[in-house]
């Protein structure tokens, strides 16, 4: 769910894009010294950047009969950390507004604020508390992306009730609104995320184990006994 | 075809060998208008130039660039129909100023997208991606957004062929095989996202291009005519808004 072009007043557009600039400057200067101290890393970026786009179109079976789509911000966080993401999301974001008209460029400091910073920090330290209190990789995986996910949602619909408050009950009356409305869609969507990102990393912990392993996810298997 | 419409419609555009600049400095004053501008009659203004901007001198399908509006258009209708709705102690009711605040609303991001539409749909990604260098975007991130850029459509393609062999094995013919088939694509194309990257590298390497592929920009020049025209056509249809707004207030 992105805020679509010119749905922002321009105080709002230009107040959430400087909101989101420091965090997606810190994420391309650590690109920029990612880059500088190993060349190669420009295609490994480029390609998780690719993927978070594509994994935007994986059509998931929804509980409401239709379709959705997952935001992968969750696995992309805990996959590349989320100052990496938040450089990442923002080209992303920039990408579906250009390629999808999905999103907006006014309104693309809003949606990186929401997307790219909100939300994989929200999936990040969901992952590193469920880590922390014991639990393994897939249920980390499923806790970040659940709430990297509703994080997403709930900063958009604060984004939209601050702009467009209600004629009675004000801010208050319009995050009620807008997070009620957007729930129907919202919440079966970051359960079916959750669920994805533990089938997805189910396969990749079964056929892509050495990657797991150099990103820091899983500890190195013990050498077989000989 | 690269199997994104609007990509497609950028390629194809009788606009697509006018400068970036140039359409930049249209489809951003025609944002800026929609963002600014009253609702009755800039939006409506806004809109129709870049509806006919773009199927008329810049040869847009139609069909393409109405799917495209698709996308935006569910989104603004729930957002604008939601903030006319009151939540008071009497129940759900209507603003006081609904249809205005609505059709302001409405009005003025479909005039926005339909803008940024103009923009897509006559300019290809990889004419954009080197005017972000020009504004002091570092190399290294403009560099990591053309890989993007160029291997997404590499992962589309591999999505469409791993699901088509999926749905062919009735990957997707209860939820749950839908659920299960959904996560080991997503592996799958992440997987292929990491050796495809891996290959490139060494690649690159091996024809000692280890700082990346560096490629000559296509030097498309501004035109003065259209940059006039561009200017001259904002003032119009900005002292228009004015005008009949302040005739009708």
């Amino acid at each position: 769910m992105h805020i679509a072009e010119g749905f922002l007043p321009v105080t709002h557009a230009v107040g959430w894009t400087l909101a989101a600039a420091p965090f997606v400057v810190h994420g391309a200067r650590r690109v920029v010294v990612e880059v500088r101290e190993r060349p190669e890393s420009t295609l490994l970026l480029g390609a998780a950047g690719a993927f978070t786009f594509v994994l935007s179109a994986v059509k998931l079976p929804s509980f409401t009969g239709s379709s959705s789509h997952p935001t992968g911000t969750g696995a992309g966080a805990v996959l590349f950390r989320p100052p990496v993401m938040a450089l990442l999301g923002t080209v992303v974001l920039l990408f579906q507004a250009l390629l999808l008209a999905h999103g907006g460029l006014t309104t693309l400091g809003a949606n990186a604020f929401a997307f790219a910073v909100v939300g994989p920090w929200a999936g990040y330290g969901a992952y590193r508390f469920t880590r922390r209190l014991g639990g393994g990789l897939l249920a980390g995986v499923f806790a970040a992306m659940v709430l990297a996910d509703l994080a997403t949602y709930v900063t958009t619909a604060t984004q939209l009730a601050l702009a467009l408050p209600d004629a009675e009950t004000g801010v208050a009356g319009a995050l009620v609104k807008f997070l009620a409305v957007f729930a129907l869609t919202q919440v079966p969507l970051a359960l079916g995320e959750g669920l994805l990102g533990v089938l997805l990393f189910r396969a990749l912990t079964a056929n892509a184990r050495p990657e797991l392993e150099r990103l820091g996810l899983l500890a190195p298997a013990p050498e077989p006994a000989r | 075809m690269s199997g994104l419409a609007v990509d497609d419609a950028a390629w194809a555009s009788a606009w697509r060998h006018r400068s970036p600049a140039d359409k930049l400095l249209l489809s951003g004053g025609l944002v800026v208008c929609a963002l600014v501008l009253p609702a009755w009659p800039g939006s409506v203004l806004v809109g129709l130039t870049a509806v006919v901007l773009a199927l008329g001198p810049a040869r847009v399908p139609a069909r393409t660039f109405g799917r495209a509006v698709r996308w935006p258009l569910a989104f603004i209708a729930v957002g604008a129909l939601t903030s006319v709705v009151t939540v008071g102690t009497g129940g759900l009711g209507w603003a006081p100023d609904a249809t205005a605040r609505a059709g302001s609303l409405v009005g003025s991001a479909l005039a926005g997208s339909a803008a940024v539409l103009l923009l897509a749909t006559t300019t290809p990604m990889s004419d954009l991606l080197p005017a972000l260098r020009r504004l002091r975007v570092p190399a290294a991130v403009v560099e990591v957004a053309s890989v993007t850029y160029r291997l997404l459509f590499v992962l589309l393609d591999s999505l469409r062929t791993v699901r088509e062999a999926q749905t062919a094995r009735m990957g997707y013919s209860t939820a749950g095989r839908g659920w299960r088939s959904s996560g080991a694509l997503a592996a799958a194309v992440l997987t292929r996202s990491w050796d495809r990257a891996r290959r490139m590298q060494e690649g690159l390497a091996g024809r000692g291009m280890e700082t990346g592929l560096r490629v000559l920009p296509e030097v498309l020049p501004s035109s003065p005519g259209f940059r006039a025209a561009t200017v001259t056509g904002l003032a119009a249809l900005v002292s228009l808004s004015l005008v009949v707004a302040g005739a009708a207030a």
